[in-house]
């Protein structure tokens, strides 16, 4: 079998509102291999968001293991957090989240020039994963100037331009029509296929199911079936 | 480290180059008018204190002023004095005076002060009153019954004041004087000066040679005026003038100015003080405003380049670096702006009872005032970008 890219146990997230209670996530234990592209599905409020916000870093577990490429994460400080998010991890989020005063091309290196890299390099690579991604004609684009599905596939291109091990995408294709959803799935397809790109997506709709390796079933914080 | 200014620069180039410029424009235009206000109060007193200065020195002391020894009504052996010291390089000129009380005497009105001596062509070496003639003319070194009086005394016809003049006598009327040794002439009024400065005004004077002859004395002087080329050398003149032997108290203009300087600037400076406190104040209010608006509408975007793996202090040293280009801009536009206010007022000055007023800007004040700016622009900039950059990534996000 492959490597192990995510091995998670038995974490629990439990966000306290005052004098309420609530758990997220009971006590997920899960393994995710290097190359996988797994969907992460379930009803409204089961923890999707959750567990892929404790993977991704972006929060932290009230208990529990992560280990991502052998790295115990719970352990990092903010700072390494940090570093490690920009180094390892790539993010799409539902809304299109890039930064409206940047181009296109601006917005997708931002996190290369963040690593250091040179200009002329990271330009480069820049280029050619917005053409990936089909926008070689709007890399001068600000998002204003760019429809939904055209901004997500920036806001993917961001994602991959640090060659991430991981890419997290939060129901990425919840705001666009089907058309630009086909057109982002594929390219999450492809980017699996031809690079390996290691993938988890939470998704809602049945329709994505096809472009999926497996789909890890979330139900009131723990885990249905996989 | 410079990696990360990089990314600060070119977060903070696009914010501004892409942001509101409605907003960039106003905020500048604010911080131009704050630096103009700091330095201009200032030197406006600055220009205060410089025409009582300039006023002084060209009328009462010259550059340095020579007085008689302690317990001695005169300094003696004058002409020998002053031969020794406009031989030194660097002495203008110099001008031994007698001073004493007087009453001036015109039909029914009459005037107390004192009466000065000049020998006319040493005289105009160091002082300007042949430039501040408005009827008649200068003495002339054998005049004996002529006599120079300033519009104080003289007073302007039609002009009923306050103060006690003559009442507006004209060039060619006869003033007696009466000298505080008991001794009464008369004497033909053969100029008027008139320079702006109230006290200087109520000055008069007749020939060193007429003086001598009413106080019977000769080669003697209340005060020798030096004028030297050159402002700022006073002290090292002095030490010169020592060695040459001159016994005699001599007092360096900044000696005899001290207390007035003190007592006159010391009440501005208090004013200056709070202004400077509110223009800085202002600096922090606008600076802190502009930065807290600007963050708390991208606390998303902050929240994403968070997640995204940007660190927070590039975060915050990009609205810190908005702040400077706030701040810098504005010293760039109010310097531009000040120049034109100076150079304006250079030509038109102000009118004070001391004299003509221009502003007068140091260097000094330039420096403190850029540095200080720049402090509270720091740290305007850095407070409200810091309190939403380390906010929680996922509650910037999503709320
Ligand atoms: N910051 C928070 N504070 C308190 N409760 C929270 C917070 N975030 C999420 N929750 C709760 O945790 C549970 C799981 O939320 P989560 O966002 O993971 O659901 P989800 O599966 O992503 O749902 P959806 O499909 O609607 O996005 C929910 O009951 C939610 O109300
Ligand atoms: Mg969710």
């Amino acid at each position: 079998m492959g490597l192990k890219m995510i091995i998670v146990k038995n974490l629990k997230r439990t966000y306290v509102m005052g004098k309420v209670e609530v758990h997220a996530l009971k006590g997920v234990s899960v393994n995710i291999e290097k190359g996988e592209f797994v969907g992460i599905m379930g009803p409204s409020g089961s923890g999707k968001s959750t567990l892929l916000h404790q993977l991704g870093l972006l929060d932290t577990p009230t208990s529990g293991e992560i280990m991502i490429a052998g790295v115990d994460v719970i352990g990092l400080s903010e700072h390494e957090k940090t570093i490690f998010r920009l180094n390892q991890l790539g993010y799409v989020f539902q809304e299109y989240a890039i930064l409206p005063e940047l181009t296109a091309v601006e917005n997708v290196y931002l996190p290369s020039m963040m690593i250091g890299k040179k200009r002329e390099l990271y330009l480069k690579t820049s280029i050619d994963i917005l053409e990936t991604v089909g926008l070689g004609e709007r890399l001068y684009h600000r998002p204003h100037e760019l429809s939904g599905g055209e901004q997500q596939r920036v806001a993917v291109a961001r994602a991959l331009v640090n060659k991430p091990k991981i890419l997290f995408a939060d129901e990425p294709c919840a705001n666009l029509d089907t058309e630009s959803s086909k057109h982002i799935l594929e390219l999450f397809r492809k980017l699996n296929e031809e690079l390996g790109q290691t993938i988890l997506m939470v998704s809602h709709e049945e329709w994505h199911k096809k472009y999926v390796d497996r789909i890890i079933y979330l139900k009131d914080g723990l885990i249905e079936k996989m | 480290m410079f990696k990360n200014l990089k990314v600060s620069f070119f977060l903070a180039c696009k914010s501004i180059k892409r942001g509101n410029i409605g907003t960039t424009i106003l905020t500048v235009m604010i911080m131009s008018l704050i630096f103009v206000n700091l330095i201009f109060l200032p030197s406006i007193v600055n220009g205060i204190g410089e025409t009582i200065i300039q006023q002084s020195i060209d009328t009462i002391y010259g550059n340095i002023v020579i007085e008689p020894k302690e317990n001695n009504l005169y300094i003696d052996n004058v002409d020998n004095i002053q031969k020794k010291l406009n031989k030194l390089p660097g002495v203008v000129g110099t001008s031994a005076r007698y001073v004493t009380g007087a009453t001036f005497t015109h039909k029914s009105k009459f005037v107390s002060g004192a009466v000065h001596s000049m020998n006319p062509t040493d005289e105009e070496a160091v002082t300007i009153f042949h430039k501040g003639l408005i009827a008649g003319e200068y003495l002339s070194k054998e005049d004996t019954d002529e006599i120079l009086l300033g519009v104080e005394i003289t007073g302007k016809e039609g002009v009923e004041g306050e103060e006690a003049d003559l009442g507006g006598v004209t060039v060619g009327d006869k003033i007696t004087i009466t000298f505080s040794n008991g001794v009464i002439r008369a004497y033909r009024l053969k100029g008027i000066f008139d320079i702006s400065v109230m006290s200087i005004n109520s000055y008069a004077f007749i020939t060193e040679k007429e003086m001598e002859s009413v106080l019977g004395l000769e080669n003697k002087a209340s005060e020798i005026l030096v004028t030297l080329s050159q402002r700022g050398s006073e002290e090292e003149f002095k030490k010169k003038f020592i060695e040459l032997g001159i016994s005699e108290n001599i007092k360096t203009w900044q000696e005899k100015l001290v207390g007035v300087m003190e007592s006159i600037l010391g009440s501005f400076s208090l004013i200056t003080f709070i202004s400077t406190i509110i223009s800085l104040i202002m600096a922090v209010v606008v600076i802190f405003i502009i930065i807290y608006i600007n963050t708390v509408n991208k606390r998303k975007q902050i929240g994403i380049l968070k997640a995204i793996g940007i660190n927070q202090k590039v975060i915050i040293h990009s609205y810190v670096m908005q702040a400077l280009f706030y701040c810098f801009s504005g010293i760039v536009i109010g310097s531009i702006l000040l120049w034109f206010l100076v150079s304006y007022m250079a030509a038109n000055p102000i009118s004070f009872p001391m004299g003509d007023v221009s502003p007068l800007i140091e260097q000094q004040l330039i420096v403190t005032s850029i540095v200080s700016l720049i402090i509270v622009s720091l740290v305007a900039g850095f407070i409200p970008s810091w309190k939403t950059a380390r906010e929680n990534i996922l509650k910037a996000i999503w709320g």
